[in-house]
C-alpha cells in the first residue's frame, strides 16, 4: 500500500511528487464520499485530533473540523484567545498539556513562520501545518492544485500566475512549491514592494504588468493583501493597488482566452477582484472550498494510517 | 606566582624566541628566564603539558556576561572563568546589562566584580544613557573609571547627528566610539539574512543594504569629525569594501568580524534552528569569502567571539520569538584554526589589544607574564562538555574544531 514519505505535513517543500499524487488520488475517493447522502466514513474512529489555532481562521478551521468529523475522528478545538498562552505559557508546554490528554494528531495554525517545524521536533504527535506566518499553508496549496487538476485535467505544463501580496503570503509560497513540483509554470505578479527580492531563485518569474500576466496564464490565483502583516505601508492606497492589480470583468473579457480565476479567501470584493469576476463562471472559488474538505480528509487519513503502524 | 613551564613552543613574532621550543621560568608573575633546558633550583611548580604551545595572551573585543541584571544568562565570575579556559587573558565586556552600564559607578561595580582574577575585564561603557540612542552618557567620567570604549552594543545609532557629536566629543580624550552597523529602518523586522533562504522560510529578511548603508554613513561622519571609530561585527562583502576604501583614506577606523560569520552561511537555517539566530545574521558564501579576504589583507582588524549567553527559555521557542546570540569563547580558537594557520589565528586573537587600550606585551625576559597555553593540533567535535558558560547556546555544537586550550597565565595567576 502506498504511503506518504513524511510523518507530518509541515510544508509542501517537504513532500515529493508521489506524495502529492497519493493525496490527490485519496482525495478523489473522499470527494465521492462527501457527495453521498451519508457523508461520513468510520476510518478514524479511534483517533483524536486537536485543532490548535493560535491565529484567527474561519474557513480553514471549519474545513479541517468537517474533514475530521467526516472521518469519524474525535475532535477538540482550541484557540489562542481562550488559552493560557496569554498567561505566558510556552508553545511546547501548551501543546504537551493537550497531548497528555491522549491526542494523536495536531492541526496547528500559528502566526510565526516555522512554528509547526519547531513543534514537530519537540512533541510526539503527527502535525499538520494549517498555516504558519508567511511560511507555508500546505493544505491550501494542495487543494488549489487539486482544483486546477479537476478543472483543467492536469497541473503539469499549465501556466499559473499568483497575483497580489506575495511577500506576506504563505499561500503563495506553498503554491509555488506545489506547482513547481508538479511541473507547472509559475509567475508572480504584484507591486515590487510585495514581491520578495529573491523570489526568482525559487524558479518563478516576476511580472508587474497584470494584463501581460493574465494574457500568459491558464489560471490566475488572486491573493488578498495582508494588511495585518504589514509593518509599514507598501503601497499608497487600496484604490491605487486595485487600479494596477485588481481583476475586473472588463479586463477578463478583453483577454484572448478564458482563464480560470482562483482565490483562497477571504475575498476583499472590489479590491483584488470585483464581484462580477468572483461570481463568474470562470471563478472556481467555491469549488476550491469544497475540494478543501476532501483534500484535508485525504491528508488526515494518510497521516493517521502512518500513526497506526 | 612562581612557575617553570617546560618545553613550550613559543609563537610570538615580537619575541626573541619566536618559533622555538623553550623552558620559561616565571617568578613573581614575571618572565625571568627563557632557555632550554632551564634548571629549577628553587623547586618551583613545573608545568609539563602535551604539545604545549605558548603565545601572548588573547583578547576578545566583545563579550556579554549578563551581570548585573541577567545573572540567569551568565555571571561575571563564571564568564571570566570561561574566558580563562578559552585562552583569553583579557575581554571587553558589553554594557547590555540591567541596568545598562552607563555611569562611572556602574564601571566601578563591574571592575570590583572582576578584581583579583587571572583575566582582565575591560568594561565598555554605554555610548548613550540607558543605551537608548538619545543622549550621550557621561563618557569622560566612565573613561576615567576604566571604560575602554563606548558602545550601545546592538542598538544602532539611528541619528547621524548623535554619532557626529559622539565622535567629536570623545576625541577630546581619545575615546573609542563603537557604532553597530545596521540601518534599523532598512533592517525592519528582518530576523535573518534576506536571500532565497529567508524567502523559502517565510521569514522577514535583513538585507546587506542595511549594514552597508549604515557603515557608509558612519564613514562620512568619521571623515568630517576626525574621531576614532570602531565598527563591530561586520558581516557583508559590501562592508569589507567600504572599510577597505576608508582605510586607504587613512581614516581612524577599525572593525571586527564575529567568528561564526566567517564559518556559517544562512543555509544552516533551513530547519528554523534558533541556535543560528544571531545579529548580524549569517549571510551568504559570497559574504564569507569577502570577510575572509578582509581578514587576510588586514581590512578587518580583529575577530571576536561576540560571546552572548542566552538562556534556553529564550532560545527554545518559535524562531521569531527567540533571542539573538551565540556563545563563542569556548570555540573561538578551535573554529579559527579550521580557517587559518596557528600563527595567523594567534595574530587575530591578539591584534585588537592596542585599539582597546591594552599594552601589547611580548614573550620576552623581564615582561609580565601574560600568556595563553594551548595545543594547536587536537581535533574534536565541539559538544556540551566543552562549554563552561552557564548558557549552552552555541552554534558551534557538533562542529569539528581544531586546537584546544590549556589555560592562561596572567595577572600573576595560573588558570588551567
Amino acid at each position: 500500500m502506498s504511503e506518504l514519505s513524511v510523518n507530518h505535513l509541515l510544508g509542501i517543500k517537504y513532500l515529493n511528487k508521489q506524495d502529492v499524487q497519493l493525496i490527490f488520488e485519496t482525495a478523489d475517493h473522499f470527494k465521492e464520499v462527501i457527495n453521498r447522502p451519508i457523508k461520513k466514513v468510520p476510518s478514524l474512529r479511534d483517533i483524536t485530533i486537536a485543532n490548535l489555532f493560535f491565529e484567527n481562521s474561519t474557513r480553514t478551521k471549519l474545513s479541517f473540523e468537517l474533514a475530521e468529523k467526516r472521518l469519524s475522528a474525535d475532535v477538540i478545538n482550541f484557540s489562542a484567545a481562550q488559552s493560557s498562552v496569554k498567561k505566558g505559557e510556552t508553545l511546547i508546554d501548551t501543546v504537551n498539556n493537550i497531548l497528555s490528554m491522549k491526542v494523536d494528531m495536531v492541526v496547528m495554525r500559528h502566526p510565526n513562520p516555522g512554528a509547526s517545524v519547531f513543534l514537530s521536533k519537540h512533541i510526539k504527535a503527527n502535525i499538520i501545518n494549517a498555516g504558519d506566518g508567511a511560511h507555508e499553508h500546505p493544505t491550501q496549496a494542495l487543494l488549489d492544485s487539486y482544483s486546477i487538476r479537476e478543472k483543467l485535467g492536469e497541473v503539469a505544463g499549465k501556466n499559473v500566475v499568483i497575483v497580489g501580496d506575495i511577500l506576506h503570503s504563505r499561500v503563495a509560497l506553498s503554491n509555488i512549491y506545489a506547482l513547481k513540483l508538479q511541473g507547472a509554470n509559475v509567475k508572480v505578479c504584484g507591486p515590487k514592494t510585495l514581491i520578495p527580492k529573491y523570489i526568482e531563485k525559487l524558479g518563478v518569474t516576476v511580472e508587474t504588468d497584470l494584463r501581460k500576466a493574465l494574457q500568459w496564464c491558464d489560471v490566475a490565483n488572486m491573493l488578498r493583501v495582508q494588511n495585518e502583516r504589514m509593518d509599514i505601508s507598501y503601497f499608497p492606497s487600496t484604490r491605487e493597488y486595485t487600479q494596477q492589480f485588481g481583476v475586473n470583468k472588463e479586463l477578463l473579457d478583453s483577454l484572448d482566452k478564458e482563464i480560470t480565476i482562483m482565490h483562497p479567501g477571504p475575498i476583499n470584493r472590489g479590491v483584488e477582484i470585483t464581484s462580477d469576476v468572483a461570481d463568474s463562471k470562470q471563478a472556481i472559488i467555491l469549488d476550491q472550498v469544497q475540494n478543501g474538505v476532501a483534500v484535508r480528509m485525504a491528508v488526515i487519513y494518510l497521516l493517521a494510517s502512518k500513526l497506526k503502524q | 606566582m612562581n612557575l617553570l613551564i617546560k618545553s613550550a613552543f613559543i609563537i610570538d613574532t615580537k619575541s626573541d624566541f619566536h618559533n622555538s621550543t623553550q623552558d620559561i621560568l616565571i617568578e613573581k608573575g614575571k618572565i625571568s628566564k627563557i632557555g632550554t633546558p632551564l634548571e629549577n633550583p628553587n623547586n618551583y611548580k613545573e608545568l609539563v603539558l602535551d604539545n604545549l604551545h605558548v603565545s601572548q595572551g588573547w583578547f576578545d573585543s566583545s563579550v556579554c556576561f549578563g551581570e548585573p541584571g541577567f545573572e540567569d544568562r551568565e555571571t561575571i565570575a563564571n564568564g571570566l572563568k570561561t574566558a580563562a579556559k578559552s585562552g583569553f587573558t583579557s575581554v571587553a565586556m558589553q554594557a547590555n546589562t540591567h541596568p545598562v552600564i552607563d555611569s562611572n559607578s556602574d564601571i566601578f561595580f563591574v571592575n570590583s566584580k572582576a578584581q583579583n582574577n587571572a583575566v582582565t575585564l575591560l568594561p565598555i561603557g554605554a555610548l548613550t544613557k540607558n543605551s537608548e540612542s538619545v543622549d550621550l552618557a557621561e563618557l569622560y567620567d566612565m573613561k576615567t573609571a576604566g571604560a575602554v570604549a563606548f558602545s550601545d552594543y546592538k542598538t544602532p545609532i539611528s541619528n547621524p547627528n548623535l554619532l557626529k557629536i559622539a565622535l567629536q566629543y570623545a576625541s577630546n580624550f581619545d575615546g573609542l566610539v563603537c557604532s553597530f552597523p545596521q540601518e534599523k529602518r532598512i533592517a525592519g523586522l528582518g530576523v535573518m539574512n534576506e536571500n532565497v533562504m529567508s524567502t523559502s522560510l517565510g521569514l522577514k529578511g535583513n538585507p546587506n543594504l542595511a549594514e552597508a548603508l549604515q557603515i557608509a554613513r558612519d564613514l562620512y561622519i568619521l571623515e568630517y569629525t576626525n574621531g576614532k571609530l570602531h565598527i563591530p561585527t561586520i558581516s557583508t562583502a559590501e562592508s569589507v569594501e567600504l572599510i577597505r576604501e576608508a582605510k586607504k583614506k587613512k581614516l581612524d577606523v577599525t572593525c571586527s568580524v564575529a567568528i561564526h560569520n566567517l564559518l556559517f552561511s544562512d543555509e544552516v537555517l533551513s530547519d528554523f534552528d534558533t541556535v543560528y539566530k544571531v545579529n548580524p545574521p549569517l549571510r551568504t558564501q559570497k559574504d564569507i569569502e569577502a570577510l575572509i579576504e578582509g581578514v587576510k589583507d588586514g581590512t578587518i582588524d580583529m575577530v571576536t567571539s561576540d560571546h552572548n549567553p542566552v538562556t534556553i527559555e529564550d532560545k527554545k521557542v518559535e524562531f521569531e520569538q527567540a533571542a539573538y546570540g551565540t556563545i563563542g569563547l569556548e570555540s573561538a580558537f578551535g573554529a579559527l584554526q579550521t580557517l587559518f594557520s596557528t600563527k595567523k589565528t594567534i595574530g587575530l586573537l591578539t591584534k585588537g589589544k592596542s585599539r582597546f587600550g591594552l599594552e601589547n606585551s611580548s614573550l620576552n625576559i623581564g615582561e609580565l607574564a601574560n600568556l595563553t597555553l594551548f595545543n594547536p593540533d587536537t581535533k574534536y567535535t565541539f559538544s556540551e562538555e566543552h562549554i563552561v558558560s552557564k548558557s549552552k547556546n552555541s552554534l558551534f555544537l557538533n562542529t569539528d574544531l581544531k586546537g584546544s586550550v590549556y589555560g592562561i597565565i596572567a595577572n600573576k595567576k595560573l588558570s588551567l
